[in-house]
């Protein structure tokens, strides 16, 4: 029996071996992604892990060899061209220090370490620009074990205890950390893996999904023609297992082959896959790998569901020795299909001023309500079809439309089956496109030639450990005429006065640099931030500050606020120039880097859903072209019987036109509607923001997505033409 | 000489339609009966529920010497694939086989090995004037060997009846005689019962009679007189 | 084509003046070709002198259109014979079944019952000549095939009218 399966399988002409390479071909892909996926989440793991040693400084977690002694040790943020840099500050007491993974010894005073991205960055930088930041010369670089990336940028520099003891934060050790950040409460670097494994899950979610819609479709074609196999062996005598074993053996055998096409093709996503840095840090290939469970699980998975799935599948049809010949119409989708598009958006709008407290808390929320609304979509597309459909049928004047409306109305859930993955890819996009531009818009980088980009400060914060330099601190020598450098602004310290920030400038400074903000009228003193930032919702007048201009010079440094060109020579040299003169303290930044964190996890989840809406919008596009070509192909004997009592090609093309971008267009219009709702939903109940309008980009990408799958619709022409030739009418 | 079929009040509705309301038949064994009635009247519902694919509302099927209507789906497909055989008007043949392979699909379903089942269809081809044709798909066939080939795939497990519907509905008269002459040559030679439905009379003619279907109702005698 | 069978029945409905039945007979049998009166009167007295039609004068004496012939016992159960037994099933008998039919549905006897006996008549008489056909030889084959599609016809139209029965009879009987 499962010899006469396999046998079925392979020689059920040309459009079953269609629909086994489609489905086969879907599967594989799906099973690439999956494994994609695992091994995404396994390297941000082991990614992680890689970061334990820098937050040696939580004492109490380290659990690495104790060495007998103590090593002074300072970590601090550093950056370069935007990039971040980590600094440790090292000072050995002795022979038996700790060693961090990557290095043999700690370097003494007057060397250092540096990882491998950094020491070509060394090797290609004016030393005033970034050598001078070390102390000392390098005397090895870091091996892979220390580092989170191939990226990284570490230097690990030695000075005496007394130098390190100085520094803002620094501590004695005598162990590494070496357990991975998500399991020490304390270790802040690193990254959050838990919301990224999330991420990740939702990421895969959305490609899957339109992939199992894929499969759905690649699995309908013919159907009828199977359909009528299988009603025929019925006849003959075959009971219902033996069917349902041969189907099931049909199904198995795709989605085997398919598993093992997945797993050929696994390698070639995993090497894309380490340019995609959704942790902000390329991976290194090794920990983009598999674990045997991961491999077992899909390995067996994937085929076993499959033949879970067939078995479902048939148990719905139920195929009786008459077959498909006498089917009753599906019952019409009745409007409760639209609640749980509504149920989701409700959920999300509930949320509204009732933000849950955990990041947990948050992201089942808010993922919970866009994937209700989702699926949603999903549930709602027969019926938003059929809606459309009837339209279209009392509009019809000519014969084209009015076939075109009953197909529809007859079986919707066909006719949305067709435009479901393009449906989910535009909800996607819209709800990815909505949320992330608004962020953007609120919280993103901004370009050169803005103060966020060009201004470097350096700030001393005394409630956060800083000690404040002395009023007579002068701007250090060089600063000012540095090239590209337009003005160096000191902010002073006025303390905690009411509400006000601790910042104060003469208004004076002020004027000169407008785009810096206003005092208020009159007011010669204003109240600032340490780095001149305005907050977010700022409008361009500070407060005034109750300081007087006289009173101003006695105030110890804030900060200094270096103005300069944006060039990367001018704020690197500034930076070179600050560190040296002020190494114990916090490094300078731009408001820019400061942010970068969370500017740049954003920037690599746009990409992340720019990928996500590429793939499903080609993944949509193949469903659309594989179900009108089913479509066609399971009508050809009519349409050829048409085209012989004289209906023009055109008419007919004219049919398959309408019944496939009908459904196109009405549920293209409320996935966006969808999308953008759930999007302007999120955005105010988790960060209070208004929805921004899509940038260009977006419009492009819906055009197109659009125009392709128009376009598509289009190419099934002449496969109209070929297949409803005369020859059609005979019968087989 | 037992009865091969009976029919006892078969009553059976699709949804609103009543297709049968209440037919009583009985068929002898080794008798030839044509089914005969107006389109729409029950003919194909009537021969369904007698070869046990649909199952009727009210009344008794036997066949055999068995109950049948209260058999089970599994229990039913096996009745058929051992006892009955088939030939319909059209589509009945799997398209992605060969022919020798749909004439063997009963034997194969029913536990024979490949090739015994594919030797004992082979024989049929000889015996129905198709060889040559063993290899062929059911889409390279004409109508009337395709037909062929589904009577010897209703001959080939030497069923103890044969239900046909329209065994020639798609073929010419000529063809259609040969067909019929075929099918009953084969039954008379195998002892089998044949319930035959058709609307012609010419293929009507080659029963030992025929009874008439109408609304529902088998109206001719029906018993054999 | 039996003309006095066809006048009795005619008459069973009614009785009638011999111009009304030659007027319904020429309108339902005639097929173009009006029944001469000659013939129709000889043909009422044939069956007058056998006992089958009597003459119910309602105004004796004022000429043969005041006559009125009145169907007997014996002339009713002369077509009720003639309508219940099938036709030999031989072709080219149309016109007979057509006014068996017809005059069936006018007296409102069962005339699906008649048709139905006549299928069966036809059919068994089908299945000797294709018997005859499968075991003779070629000549005898043709010769039976010919009877067949004749026969064949006959059945087709036998099915037809069944299947039109009701709208004839509204016809037939306004
Ligand atoms: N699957 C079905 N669903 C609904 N109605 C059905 C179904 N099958 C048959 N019928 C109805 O039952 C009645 C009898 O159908 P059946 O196929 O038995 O007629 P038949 O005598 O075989 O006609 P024909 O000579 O046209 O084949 C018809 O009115 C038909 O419309
Ligand atoms: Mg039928």
């Amino acid at each position: 029996m499962i010899r006469l399966g396999l046998r079925l399988a392979v020689t059920g002409g040309r459009a079953a071996i269609a629909r086994l390479a489609l489905v086969g071909g879907a599967v594989a892909l799906g099973v690439a992604l999956l494994l994609a996926v695992f091994a995404g989440i396994n390297a941000v793991q082991s990614q992680n892990l890689r970061y334990a040693w820098l937050n040696s400084a939580v004492t109490e977690a380290a659990t690495g060899t104790e060495a007998a002694d103590a090593a002074g040790w300072a970590l601090r943020e550093d950056y370069f061209a935007g990039r971040r840099m980590a600094r440790v500050d090292v000072a050995v007491t002795g022979p038996d220090s700790p060693v961090p993974p990557g290095m043999t010894r700690l370097p003494a005073p007057g060397e250092y370490y540096v990882s491998p991205a950094l020491a070509s960055l060394l090797a290609s930088t004016p030393a005033d620009q970034l050598g001078d930041r070390f102390p000392g010369r390098q005397v090895g670089v870091i091996g892979d074990a220390g580092l989170a990336s191939p990226d990284s940028l570490i230097a690990v520099v030695g000075r005496t205890p007394q130098e390190v003891a100085g520094i803002i934060g620094a501590t004695k050790i005598t162990r590494i950390v070496s357990v991975s950040p998500q399991d020490c409460s304390g270790c802040y670097v690193g990254v959050g893996s838990d919301g990224i494994t999330l991420i990740l899950s939702v990421v895969a979610a959305a490609l899957l999904f339109p992939l199992l819609m894929f499969i759905g479709t690649a699995t309908r074609l013919a159907a009828a023609r199977r359909e009528q196999r299988f009603a025929a062996m019925r006849l003959v005598g075959a009971t219902p297992r033996q069917i349902t074993l041969i189907a099931t053996v049909e199904s198995t055998l795709a989605a085997a082959a398919g598993t093992l096409l997945g797993f050929a093709l696994f390698p070639l996503l995993r090497l894309g896959l380490d340019r995609i840095t959704f942790t902000g840090e390329r991976f290194f290939l090794g920990d983009l790998s598999l674990t045997w469970f991961n491999v077992l699980l899909v390995g067996a998975g994937v085929p076993l569901g499959a033949a879970v799935a067939a078995r479902a599948a048939l148990r719905r049809v139920r195929i009786t020795p008459l077959g498909v010949a006498r089917r009753v119409t599906p019952r019409p989708p009745r409007a409760w299909r639209l609640l749980p598009v509504a149920a989701g958006l409700c959920e999300l709008a509930w949320f509204i001023d009732r933000r849950p407290r955990t990041t947990n808390g948050q992201t089942e929320a808010y993922l919970g309500g866009i994937f209700l609304t989702m699926i949603g979509l999903v549930v709602a597309g027969p019926y938003l079809t059929m809606a459309g459909s009837r339209v279209l049928a009392r509009l019809a004047r000519r014969p084209a439309t009015l076939i075109a409306g009953r197909r529809l109305a007859d079986d919707p859930r066909a006719g949305f089956r067709a435009v479901s993955g393009l449906m989910l890819a535009l909800f996607v996009t819209s709800v990815a496109t909505g949320v992330i531009t608004s962020i953007v818009a609120y919280r993103g980088e901004t370009p050169v030639g803005t103060a966020t980009y060009d201004n470097l400060s350096i700030g001393w914060y005394p409630d956060h450990g800083g000690k404040l330099p002395a009023a007579d601190t002068p701007i250090p020598a060089g600063l000012t005429t540095t090239p590209g450098v337009r003005d160096v602004l000191v902010v002073r310290y006025q303390g905690i006065v009411g509400n006000l920030p601790t910042g104060a400038i003469g208004c004076a400074d002020l004027t000169r640099h407008p785009d810096l903000g206003q005092c208020p009228p009159g007011a010669q003193v204003g109240a600032v931030y340490a780095d001149l930032s305005r907050p977010d919702f700022g409008s361009d007048v500070y407060e005034a500050s109750p300081m007087t201009l006289a009173q101003l010079p006695s105030l110890p440094v804030n900060s200094f606020v270096v103005l300069t060109d944006g060039s990367r020579a001018a704020l690197e040299h500034s930076r070179t120039l600050l560190e040296s003169t002020f190494p114990d303290g916090r490094f300078p930044s731009t408001e820019n880097e400061w942010r970068s964190d969370f500017a740049r996890t954003l920037v690599q989840f746009q990409r992340l859903a720019d990928v996500v809406i590429v793939a499903s919008l080609v993944i949509a596009g193949c469903s659309l072209a594989v179900s009108l070509a089913g479509g066609i192909n399971e009508r050809k004997r009519p349409f050829a019987l048409l085209r012989l009592t004289g209906v023009r090609l055109a008419e007919l093309r004219r049919v398959i036109t309408l019944e496939s971008a009908v459904p196109l267009l009405a549920v293209s219009a409320v996935a966006i509607a969808a999308g953008f709702t759930a999007a302007a939903l999120f955005l105010r109940s988790q960060l209070d923001y208004d929805l921004k309008p899509p940038g260009l980009s977006y419009y492009v990408l819906v055009g197109l997505g659009l125009a392709v799958s128009l376009g598509l619709i289009a190419s099934t022409m002449p496969l109209l033409r070929r297949v409803t030739g005369p020859q059609q009418a005979r019968n087989d | 000489m037992s009865a091969a079929l009976e029919a006892r009040g078969v009553a059976l509705s699709f949804g609103e339609t009543p297709a049968l309301r209440g037919a009583d038949l009985i068929v002898e064994t080794g008798e030839i009966v044509a089914v005969m009635g107006p389109s729409g009247s029950g003919k194909s519902t009537l021969l369904h529920c007698l070869a046990g694919i649909l199952v009727p509302d009210a009344g008794e099927i036997h066949a055999l010497g068995r109950r049948i209507d209260n058999l089970n789906e599994a229990e039913r497909s096996e009745l058929r694939r051992d006892r009955f055989g088939f030939v319909f008007q059209f589509g009945q043949l799997v398209p992605e086989l060969t022919a020798e392979e749909n004439v063997a699909l009963p034997l194969l379903l029913g536990g024979v090995r490949r090739e015994p089942a594919l030797r004992r269809a082979r024989e049929w081809f000889g015996r129905l004037g198709i060889d040559g044709l063993e290899r062929r798909r059911s889409g390279e066939l004409s109508g009337g060997q395709a037909q062929r080939v589904a009577l010897a795939r209703g001959l080939v497990g030497e069923p103890a009846v044969l239900f046909a519907d329209e065994p020639t509905g798609a073929l010419d008269s000529f063809t259609g005689e040969q067909v019929m002459d075929l099918l009953v040559d084969s039954a008379r030679r195998q002892g089998a019962t044949v319930v035959l439905v058709t609307h012609e009379a010419r293929v009507a003619a080659y029963a030992d009679r025929e009874i008439m279907v109408r609304d529902g109702r088998v109206t001719s005698p029906a018993v054999a007189s | 084509m039996s003309v006095p069978l066809t006048l009795l029945g005619l008459l069973e409905r009614q009785p009638s003046h011999g111009y009304d039945l030659k007027r319904d007979y020429d309108l339902w049998f005639g097929h173009g070709r009006a029944l001469p009166f000659g013939q129709v009167y000889s043909t009422l007295a044939r069956l007058a002198r056998d006992g089958k039609v009597v003459m119910d004068e309602v105004t004796p004496g004022e000429g043969p259109e005041r006559k009125r012939y009145v169907i007997t016992d014996r002339g009713a159960t002369e077509v009720d014979t003639w309508l219940t037994e099938p036709v030999a099933p031989e072709p080219h008998q149309q016109t007979v079944l057509f006014a068996k039919v017809v005059l069936a549905l006018m007296l409102d006897r069962p005339a699906e019952e008649y048709l139905d006996t006549q299928r069966r008549a036809h059919l068994a008489r089908m299945r000797e000549l294709t018997e005859a056909k499968r075991t003779g030889g070629l000549v005898e084959g043709l010769l039976a095939d010919h009877g067949l599609f004749h026969l064949e016809a006959d059945l087709r139209w036998i099915d037809t009218t069944s299947a039109r029965l009701d709208a004839l009879r509204a016809q037939v009987k306004p």
